[in-house]
């Protein structure tokens, strides 16, 4: 069966989420081994974690009583 | 009755139900990595385990990889690809093999220190080893679910248990989003 074009949107906005996770994951690297403050990690940390839970894991379907998958 | 049998209108409100159940029982398990992550400021401050800054950075990016499948394969059994579905989640399991592999199978044998030697040791054994569980878990499940997808138990109306697990997979990896600055990155050696 074709792919629609709601699931291609979809596997393309994964695809930019995984982009920016990648990127932030590099930042995070460099600036760890640079001994930089803690606060750019935990900074960089919870911009990830954000971003997981309202894309990948779809937090705001939760507020939604009834909706397709 | 069976989901089968079920009116897609049961169906979702069925759904709707489960999903709170699911986020309350990542909330409470949110709590416990909450702890460890404590745990680890309060016994080492601003040291950190001396650890390969190399394998970190791989095992975090196959954890991160492996989200993006995850997110492929429900994107994919929502839209009636029962292939795509299934090869999807084979990628997602093969990462979480390999992202054990890294911890438990070379970053464990790599450290140069072991459980009892200290505070450094009790909390990256644990700290690694409660996320690990959690990986093993939900490998386990995504077995479940590639296993009933062969059998074409999912379709694109009818897939609670795929995205079920795609939560509770993007979880593991909300987790390890902390702990891997938090052991690898934060404090000097």
């Amino acid at each position: 069966m074709k792919t629609s074009s709601k699931a291609v949107s979809e596997i393309r906005r994964g695809m930019i989420v995984f982009v920016v996770l990648a990127v932030l994951t590099g930042i995070e690297y460099y600036v760890g081994v640079h001994e930089a403050p803690n606060v750019i990690l935990w900074a960089i940390a919870l911009l990830k974690a954000a971003v997981v839970i309202q894309f990948y894991m779809h937090l705001m379907r939760v507020f939604r009583s009834q909706e397709e998958h | 009755m069976s989901t089968h049998e079920m009116s897609l209108e049961a169906y979702r409100q069925r759904v709707a139900t489960n999903r709170i159940g699911l986020w309350l029982f990542i909330i409470s398990d949110a709590f416990m990595f909450g702890a460890l992550l404590i745990t680890r400021f309060y016994l080492l401050g601003d040291r950190r385990p001396e650890l390969d800054q190399t394998l970190g950075l791989i095992v975090t990016s196959v954890l991160l990889t492996s989200s993006f499948f995850m997110n492929r394969a429900e994107a994919m059994i929502a839209a009636g690809n029962r292939r795509g579905f299934l090869t999807s989640t084979l990628i997602t399991m093969v990462l979480g093999i390999a992202f054990l592999v890294g911890v438990i199978g070379f970053e464990w044998r790599l450290a140069p220190f072991g459980p009892a030697d200290g505070a450094e040791g009790a909390v990256f054994y644990m700290m690694t080893g409660m996320h690990a569980f959690h990986v093993l878990t939900g490998v386990i499940f995504l077995f479940v679910v590639f296993r009933n997808g062969l059998k074409g138990h999912y379709s694109p109306e009818r897939h609670w248990a795929v995205e079920a697990c795609a939560n509770y997979w993007h979880f593991v990896d909300v987790v390890w989003i902390f702990f891997y600055p938090a052991l690898y990155l934060m404090g000097t050696l």
